[in-house]
């Protein structure tokens, strides 16, 4: 993986679906055009359910890896 | 023709199941986070669990998943809704009829009601909008 300049990391370990989400959507919201926003989520419905909310919205998805006992899921600003 | 473009989501609450609470109030509060006009009416025994000292003593009515949701400590349907609000085009209403036939004010409901209104003007906010009834 190349290097991402995340803009903003988001620990939402430990909440449930849609706690990640809700969390990625507000940072997004506040996001700037091209801003790489990072979401660490230990819930496996968010690892599944998040790319298909950036797809549905048009952002771009730059990661979603395992890392342990969570996930790491990067998304780009698109518009 | 501007109204068509936004895809609606009108919500109707009947039970006051902790898990069907949560259920609409999840798919409606990410749907309005996601650019969609989401429009919920809370009628019947729904109504019952948005009384504040219902959601003030977490006195719902739960099955299994609801129960282990309550234990967790999870946020539960009036956080979804307020998040929802906050961050999207959501209204929250409650049936006039019922709150008529039980002697409940607004004010004995969470405050994230928009108004109380009757069936004619949510007909109104459902038109053309697809419609989940829990």
């Amino acid at each position: 993986m190349s290097e991402v300049d995340v803009k903003k990391s988001i620990d939402a370990r430990g909440s449930f679906c849609p706690g990640p989400l809700m969390e990625l959507i507000k940072a997004v919201k506040h996001a700037q055009v091209g801003d790489v926003i990072e979401v660490l989520s230990s819930d496996t419905g968010s690892a599944k359910d998040i790319p298909e909310w950036v797809k549905k919205m048009g952002h771009e998805l730059v990661y979603c890896q395992e890392a342990g006992d969570h996930w790491k899921i990067a998304v780009r600003k698109a518009r | 023709m501007e109204q068509q473009q936004v895809p609606t989501l009108a919500i109707i609450f009947l039970s006051k199941d902790l898990e069907k609470l949560h259920a609409g109030s999840l798919v409606g509060s990410v749907a309005a986070m996601s650019g969609m006009k989401v429009r919920m009416f809370v009628t019947m025994n729904a109504l019952e669990a948005f009384l504040k000292e219902n959601v003030e003593k977490q006195n719902f009515q739960t099955g299994t998943v609801g129960a282990e949701m309550l234990n967790k400590n999870i946020p539960l349907f009036p956080d979804l809704i307020k998040e929802g609000k906050e961050n999207g085009d959501l209204h929250l209403y409650g049936c006039s009829m019922a709150m008529d036939v039980m002697g409940w004010k607004q004010g004995d409901l969470i405050d994230l009601f928009d108004d109380v209104i009757g069936v004619s003007s949510f007909l109104g906010m459902a038109q053309g909008a697809q419609v989940i009834t829990m």
